[in-house]
Order: structure tokens, then C-alpha cells, then sequence
């Protein structure tokens, strides 16, 4: 187990280097810096050198890049160009706000989507099934940015009610933070649980054709003891992989959702880094998105190796 | 041909199509709403008389009426008129970085699987890298960094998903390298570039293809999630993300403005999932 983690950290450190290299490249690759917004049109070349000078700028891109990295390596991300503060804390706050969204959603997701799914599954080809495998094949097809629109809109008409726009953390107000939260969790909770249910609908409807379920039932088992000693424990492992998959996905999601919603997330801090190309926090943030859903796939693996005896001993 | 051999063709055919159509009905429904979005696609002019970019701001946000089906946006272009042009906008981009992606994912695959050793292993690095930014994320980053043209945007799209390609294509060739009739290539003196392009390729397309269409909702989606951002296609040409930017800040005066543009892009995504599920379960009968 031990080997094995080193090798994957391992594995994980250097595309996580590499992908850091490309942002990096791709920052530098287009005309226009920091310098530039803040200069605006009427730019005094004495001054713009300077501020080049400031930032680094003025260096060779690889002098720079080593030089960011080893900050990196000693945790020290720098200050932000735009907003003059720690690169760190921002962060760190913006990753509060984006984690409070992805768990919320994936909490609601699972415990709507996974019952569907199976409730589909087990009335394979019945109404029922149809009815959830409609609605499945509706919330993969719908844009989740639309439906946070139509949700705010629905909301607007039906209770004459509209999310505030400030956002309060959770630890000020519990309540205040559940009605910011509530309809972008909702909207990117709608998506996700169609995508579960529709995959957990599948691994029961193909566990329920396999032998071990078909003898259970055979020998006069309890179908509600073959559904949760046999099925649910065979389809657990497929179900977490999926979930890291999730996981990632809501973090993409957070990005528009973000937008939508006015959320101080990480996906926010990202366009706006872009927009006032603020390299040290938009070359942060991407690297802490990339080791998050690093992060999330090594868990996934792990998790694999706890349930299934059979990944643990090959 | 005589009337009455045409009167007996056609009922058979039709109750060939009818019979098939009840057998796979989700893949049947797929396709006649393609077939809908196609004829959008190519003949607007049948859907709307209305021009996707006349301005007229005495009739601002006015709701959907016998006039304007769709109601009217902020500056009082008609929406049914800039939706139903939009399609070709929305699709073009879509079709355009898929078959981009599935041409340079494709090749690059199929020679890594085909190839391995050391090709194979610096490829596969360089998509583990591509893969290791969520879909969204590498497009915020790369069509926010590079600028909000249409030619970035495909190109953004693009990078998304020459890895899924890639991966694809990659196993396909792998698969098909050990097997016989490369092994009998091999044996009559056939070049390995001639093996791969002209026997292996043939086998690995179907793959490629059923994907491009799996794929097409997913790039659909993002298209108009990067367009809802404001990072691809400018207004005031008509793109559905982008009609829905223009509509997000007047959502609860006009939701029309949003409202029809996403109802699009839902059924657009939903033809092209059933249809795409339809092939990906004949694939595997095959």
C-alpha cells in the first residue's frame, strides 16, 4: 500500500508540474499584462518598464517560472497584482466557498439519484422506469446555467423571493448562507443526480442479470437481503469511482454556477484573474484545481483498494 | 412504373420503418428531432421571416405574441429569429472542434497504440495533462487567456477533447495490433505506416464515430457555457450561450429572452443523446 501511494503521489506530482508548466506558457503566450491594465492606453514607457521590472516581468519566462515554482514549493504563492493581497489567503477563501457548493450538491445528488437509480433499475422496462429515465435523459440535456436561471425565475414568481446577493459564510450565519446556497446547489444537484441515477440504474439492471443474484434469489433468499447484501455491495465500487468523476465534474460546474449566482468561488476568482491577467492568483488557483481533482481520483483509487479485496492483492 | 406497384412499395417500407421505430422508439424519437435541428440548421428561412439582427427599441422585451413567438429581446430583435440562426452558429462551432479533436485525438491514438514504447508513453503524459483540468476549467482558461474569438473557441473546445479521442483511438489500435490479419500484414512485407493507415484505421473508425456523437451533447454543453460567460462567440452575432449572457441581467423582466435559447440547446443535446446511445447499443450487440 505504501509503494503503492509514493508511486501515484509520485505520478501526480509531475503532471501536476507539467500542467503547471503549460498554464504557465499559455499566460505568457498572448500580448497584453498586468502592466497594460494598469497603464491603460496613455502608457509612459518609463513607468511601464518599471512595473515590468516590479513584476518580474522584464525575466526570461523560464527564470520566471523557476522562480515561482521554488515560492511554490515553500507554500509562499506570492501577492495578488490586482488586489495587492497574499495569493494564500484569497484562495484559501474562494476554496471554502467552491467546497461548501461541490459537497452540498454531491450530498443532495446521491441522495436523490442513487435511490432513483436503483428504484429504475429494479422496475427495468415498467413505467416507473421510464418515468426516471426521463427525467434523467432531461437533466443530462439541460444546461446547467439554464436551469439556474429558470430555478430563479420559478422562485422569483411562485414566492416572490430572490437569493441575497452578498454572501455570508456558513459559520455567520447558518441560515443566511442556506438561502444564498440554496439555488445553486439546486441547479447543479439536478444535473448530477440525473447522471447518477442514470449509472446506478445501469449497474443494478447488469448485477441483476449476473449469476451470484440470479442463485441468491434461487435459493429463496429475501430479495430485500439479496438487494443489500449481494447487489449493493458489488455496486458500491463502480459508485465511488463514479462519484470522484462527480465530484470533478461539480467543480467545472462551480465555474458558471459561480458566475450566475455571484458566489465568491474559486471559479470566480479564476475569470476574474483572467480578466485583469493576474498571473500570480490565476497560476494558484489553477494549480489548486488540478490537486484537488488529483487529490479526488487518488482517493477514488483508494477507496477501491479498501472495498475490493481482489484490486488490494493484485 | 405502374400506380399500383408504387402503392405496394411503399406501405412495405414504411411498415419496416414503423416496426423499427417501435422496436428502438427513444432512437427513432432521436432522430426525427436531428432531423428538425438539421432543417433549422440549413433553412432558416422556413422557421422565421425575421431578421436575427434588425434592432428595433420600440419594442424592447416585449412577451412572446402571435408576432414574435419567442417574445423579443433588450433592443427588440426578434428571439424565435435569433435562436433559429443561431443553430448554425452554435452547431457549426460544436461540429467543427469535434471533428478537429477527432482527427488529431484519432491519429495521434491510433499511432501511440500502435507504435507504443516511448511514443506511447510521452503521448499518454501529455493528455494525463490535457485531462488533469476539469472540461470547463481548460476552457475558461484557454478562451479567457487567448481572447473571446469564435477561432479560439474552437480551438479551446478542441483541446478539450482530442484526449477522449485520443484515449479511444488508442485502445482500438491496441487491441487490433495483436491481432491476425496485422500479424499476415506483417508476414507479406506491408509497411507498418501502410498497416496502420489502411487496414487498422478501418477498424478503429466505427469507434471514433460512435463517439463523435456521444461527445456532441458534452461540447454542446460547454459551448454554451463558455458563450453564458461571455468567452466565446460576441454579440450581437446569435449564438444560443451567448443570447442567454445577453438575457441573464434582464432574466425576471424578460425570461423569455432566456428561456427559449436553453430549451434549444436542451432539445438539441437530448436528439443528439438519444441518437447517440441508439449507436453505442448497436456497437455493442455487434
Amino acid at each position: 500500500m505504501g509503494a503503492y501511494l509514493a508511486k501515484r503521489l509520485a505520478a501526480s506530482l509531475v503532471t501536476a508540474i507539467l500542467a503547471s508548466i503549460v498554464v504557465f506558457l499559455l499566460v505568457r503566450s498572448v500580448p497584453g499584462d498586468v502592466v497594460g491594465q494598469m497603464l491603460g492606453q496613455s502608457s509612459d514607457p518609463v513607468a511601464a518598464k518599471a512595473l515590468r521590472e516590479f513584476f518580474g516581468l522584464d525575466q526570461p519566462a523560464w527564470r520566471q517560472y523557476l522562480g515561482w515554482l521554488s515560492h511554490v514549493a515553500t507554500a509562499d504563492f506570492g501577492t495578488s497584482w490586482s488586489r495587492g493581497q497574499p495569493v494564500l489567503g484569497m484562495i484559501g477563501t474562494a476554496v471554502g466557498v467552491t467546497l461548501e457548493l461541490a459537497l452540498a450538491t454531491l450530498a443532495i445528488a446521491t441522495l436523490v439519484g442513487v435511490p432513483l437509480g436503483v428504484v429504475a433499475g429494479i422496475y427495468e422496462g415498467r413505467l416507473l422506469d421510464r418515468v426516471i429515465q426521463t427525467f434523467n435523459l432531461l437533466g443530462l440535456a439541460a444546461p446547467v446555467f439554464w436551469i439556474g436561471l429558470m430555478l430563479l425565475v420559478g422562485v422569483s414568481t411562485a414566492l416572490e423571493w430572490s437569493p441575497p446577493l452578498m454572501y455570508v459564510a456558513p459559520t455567520e450565519s447558518l441560515g443566511e448562507n442556506i438561502s444564498i446556497m440554496a439555488l445553486p446547489v439546486l441547479s447543479l444537484a439536478l444535473l448530477q443526480a440525473a447522471a447518477y441515477s442514470q449509472f446506478v440504474r445501469q449497474s443494478v439492471v447488469s448485477a441483476f442479470g449476473q449469476d451470484y443474484v440470479r442463485t441468491a434469489i434461487a435459493k429463496g433468499v429475501p430479495m430485500r437481503t439479496v438487494f443489500f447484501k449481494h447487489l449493493l455491495r458489488n455496486i458500491a465500487i463502480p459508485l465511488i469511482t463514479f462519484m470522484g468523476l462527480i465530484l470533478i465534474q461539480i467543480l467545472g460546474g462551480a465555474v458558471i454556477i459561480e458566475s450566475l449566482f455571484a458566489l465568491p468561488g474559486l471559479g470566480r476568482l479564476l475569470l476574474s484573474s483572467i480578466e485583469t491577467r493576474d498571473y500570480p492568483v490565476l497560476q494558484a488557483g489553477l494549480l489548486v484545481v488540478v490537486v484537488i481533482a488529483m487529490l479526488v481520483n487518488l482517493i477514488v483509487d483508494l477507496c477501491y483498494r479498501v472495498i475490493d479485496p481482489r484490486v488490494r492483492l493484485s | 412504373m405502374s400506380v399500383s406497384s408504387v402503392a405496394s412499395a411503399n406501405p412495405g417500407r414504411l411498415s419496416l420503418i414503423a416496426s423499427r421505430a417501435r422496436r428502438e422508439p427513444d432512437l427513432a424519437f432521436g432522430l426525427v428531432l436531428v432531423v428538425l435541428v438539421i432543417l433549422v440548421v440549413l433553412f432558416p428561412g422556413l422557421f422565421t421571416g425575421q431578421s436575427p439582427l434588425t434592432v428595433n427599441v420600440a419594442k424592447a422585451m416585449q412577451a412572446p405574441s402571435l408576432l414574435h413567438p419567442f417574445g423579443t429581446d433588450d433592443v427588440g430583435r426578434d428571439v424565435l429569429a435569433r435562436v433559429v440562426h443561431g443553430a448554425r452558429i452554435t452547431l457549426s462551432i460544436c461540429a467543427s472542434a469535434l471533428i478537429a479533436a477527432a482527427l488529431i485525438g484519432g491519429t495521434l491514438g491510433m499511432v501511440s497504440g500502435f507504435v507504443g514504447g516511448r511514443i506511447d508513453m510521452l503521448l499518454g503524459r501529455l493528455m494525463d495533462v490535457i485531462l488533469s483540468f476539469p472540461p470547463i476549467i481548460l476552457g475558461v482558461m484557454v478562451t479567457g487567456i487567448l481572447g473571446p474569438k469564435t477561432l479560439n473557441l474552437v480551438f479551446a473546445l478542441t483541446a478539450i477533447y482530442v484526449p477522449v479521442f485520443f484515449r479511444i483511438a488508442r485502445s482500438g489500435a491496441m487491441a487490433e495490433a495483436g491481432l491476425t490479419y496485422v500479424e499476415a500484414a506483417r508476414s507479406i512485407g506491408l509497411s507498418e505506416p501502410w498497416i496502420l493507415f489502411n487496414h487498422v484505421t478501418r477498424n478503429v473508425l466505427p469507434l471514433i464515430l460512435v463517439q463523435c456523437m456521444v461527445l456532441f451533447p458534452l461540447v454542446l454543453q460547454i459551448q454554451s457555457a463558455l458563450g453564458f460567460l461571455g468567452l466565446g462567440v460576441q454579440p450581437p452575432t446569435p449564438d444560443w450561450g451567448a443570447i442567454l449572457q445577453q438575457g441573464k441581467d434582464t432574466i425576471l423582466l424578460a425570461p423569455w429572452m432566456s428561456a427559449f435559447p436553453g430549451l434549444a440547446i436542451l432539445i438539441t443535446a437530448l436528439a443528439l443523446m438519444l441518437v447517440g446511445r441508439g449507436l453505442q447499443r448497436r456497437m455493442d450487440r455487434r
